[in-house]
């Protein structure tokens, strides 16, 4: 008799809540989720439906205000470890950092390391001719298209070689052209790597290009 | 080679992101460690120059009153400092500050003809005065400003003084004085049978007696033969009498209130950078930098300011030194030298006030709450 596929959960949240304004806000009401290794997910909702502020709990951004989350089945105690080794952050916004060059804004995560890795500035490079930015490498942020920037931003999540890739609506500043093109290196990035990629989106095309898709809404997860 | 980030570099280009505000608080801290270089190295000069004129002329112990500004000891005291078996050479003196000319004033010092503290001087031109004669002589460097050579007269006080020679002094406070006859200064000072100090050569300590011991036990043999005048070591002297005391309060006050505002210039700026740097720094905590390393980063960018303002500030300084050192009002107290303690003092209260100022923005940027911060516009 073959012996059953062990299913390893990456992640976890129970009776997860969050509340904002003294209670008067409750952004999450009572989550239950289990998320597996390597899986490709989709988080959408629409607005105000709590799918943000469950990707910051899940990526140690915010504490919840009752309920636990827990990584490789233990419960999240030091969350700036967690955000520099295990996660790694896109944001729809790209947050780059605008006094530094493309090639410096990759290893800003890199310093946040104990040590800092010696070989900064090569496994920068590696990563940006990853994401076909090698020609870019001394450009500011302000000199680059909206795709260009979310490619840095995407070689920045994958600095510190993390396990899980978090994606607040990676695409929501893009035109529809750069918007394929950025799901497909993240779609890329997830399968060759194994890594687990949970996107945060409004957009239906994408939710559904995941594995496994999960719609919220007022604060609990749609059956 | 691909440039390597580091965190000195990530706080260089914070600072220069805002150049003109960069510029101006660094002019700030600038002045204000160029007023302690300034202000404490004039003071420093002071008593060094102290210290090397007792130094070169071999005085071991200044015998003087309780304060030194308002001193005036009877000038007899002399014969009983001569008699005590640990005293070579006893040799009374009088210190006064004298406008020569309105542009320049100088030390004036009335001494004995044959006093000791000669052994130390070199005469350049002419010869060394007489007792009971309106004669002076010159150290070069204020003859230089008065123009004077020997033969010449000089005018002090309405009284016409010939200048019996020119002299080249160990110190700036030789070389920039003027001696003259000790009866004359007396004469010219309403001061007869008075002066300001006793400076003692010491004979050599007896064999298996410590210097220290023997310069303890002349102090207290000096003491207990004139009662009521104290018997200092000469770098006590040097460092401790009230001229060079009021100088370094002065300095140490003067630049101190300059440096709480070249203080409150960093501060203002740090505060105004982590500000606008709100999102900035919820992205750092974002990928995963902790709070102490934020805090050091924005720490840096203050030492950083302090450090460059220090370099400046020591510009500065050594700059208003040097000019104090070669304009006559101040020539005769001041040299041109640049030690490297003050140096090192100054650039390491720079990088302090730097780091001082920087704290509390600094606290409040590692503080921010990750998720408050990337929402911040």
């Amino acid at each position: 008799m073959t012996e059953p596929i062990k299913i390893t959960p990456i992640l976890e949240v129970r009776e997860l809540r969050k509340s904002y304004d003294d209670g008067r806000i409750e952004a999450l009401r009572g989550v239950d989720l289990t998320i597996t290794a390597g899986d490709f997910v989709s988080i959408s909702g629409p607005s105000g439906s709590g799918k943000s502020t469950l990707l910051q709990l899940l990526g140690g951004l915010d504490t919840p205000t009752s309920g636990e989350v827990l990584f490789r089945n233990g419960k999240l105690t030091d969350l700036d470890t967690y955000r520099s080794k295990s996660v790694g952050f896109i944001f729809q916004a790209f947050h780059l950092m605008p006094t530094l060059r493309v090639l410096e804004n990759v290893q800003v995560p890199m310093l946040a390391l104990n040590p800092c890795p010696r070989n900064r500035a090569e496994r920068a490079e590696a990563l940006l001719t990853e994401m076909g930015m090698n020609h870019r490498l001394r450009q500011y942020p302000n000199e680059l298209s909206a795709g260009e920037r979310q490619r840095v931003a995407i070689a920045r999540a994958l600095a510190n070689e993390p396990e899980i890739l978090l994606a607040d609506e990676p695409t929501g500043n893009l035109d529809s052209v750069n918007s394929a093109r950025i799901m497909e290196i993240l779609i890329g990035i997830q399968k060759a790597r194994g890594m687990t990629l949970i996107v945060v989106t409004h957009e239906n095309d994408i939710a559904h290009s995941a594995a496994r898709q999960i719609r919220i809404r007022d604060g609990r997860i749609e059956p | 080679m691909a440039s390597q980030l580091s965190f000195a570099w990530f706080a260089w280009k914070n600072l220069w992101r805002r150049r003109l505000r960069t510029l101006l608080t660094l002019g700030g801290i600038g002045m204000a460690i160029g007023a302690f270089v300034g202000l404490v190295g004039f003071s420093r000069s002071f008593e060094h120059e102290w210290l090397r004129m007792y130094l070169s002329s071999g005085t071991d112990i200044a015998v003087v009153q309780q304060t030194f500004l308002n001193t005036s000891m009877e000038e007899s005291a002399g014969a009983t400092l001569k008699a005590l078996p640990a005293v070579r050479q006893a040799t009374p003196m009088i210190l006064n500050l004298m406008d020569l000319t309105p542009e320049v004033n100088a030390l004036a010092y009335g001494w004995k003809a044959d006093s000791y503290e000669f052994d130390s001087l070199t005469l350049k031109l002419g010869r060394r005065f007489k007792d009971g004669q309106p004669e002076v002589m010159l150290g070069d460097l204020l003859a230089g400003s008065l123009k004077k050579n020997a033969g010449d007269t000089l005018e002090i006080q309405g009284s016409a003084f010939t200048v019996a020679g020119i002299y080249h002094g160990g110190s700036a406070l030789e070389a920039g004085a003027v001696i003259m006859p000790l009866d004359q200064m007396q004469k010219l000072g309403s001061l007869e049978g008075k002066v300001t100090a006793f400076h003692v050569r010491l004979k050599p300590a007896p064999i298996g007696e410590s210097p220290e011991h023997y310069l303890a036990r002349a102090q207290a043999e000096i003491e207990a033969a004139l009662p009521g005048l104290r018997a200092v070591p000469a770098a006590e002297r040097a460092s401790n009498n009230q001229i060079v005391l009021l100088a370094h309060a002065a300095a140490w006050g003067t630049s101190g209130i300059a440096l709480l505002i070249g203080i409150l210039g960093i501060a203002n700026t740090m505060a105004m950078s982590v500000f606008e740097r709100t999102r900035e720094i919820g992205i750092l905590r974002a990928l995963g930098w902790k709070r102490w390393r934020v805090l050091v980063l924005i720490e840096m960018e203050a030492a950083v300011l302090g450090l460059a303002g220090g370099v400046l500030g020591i510009a500065v300084g050594w700059l208003s030194l040097r000019v104090l050192a070669a304009i006559p009002q101040t020539a005769s107290i001041v040299s041109a030298s640049f030690p490297v303690l003050l140096l090192t003092e100054a650039l390491g209260i720079a990088v302090l006030a730097g780091v001082a100022a920087g704290a509390i923005p600094a606290w409040r940027g590692a503080h921010l709450s990750p998720v408050e911060a990337l929402r911040h516009d």
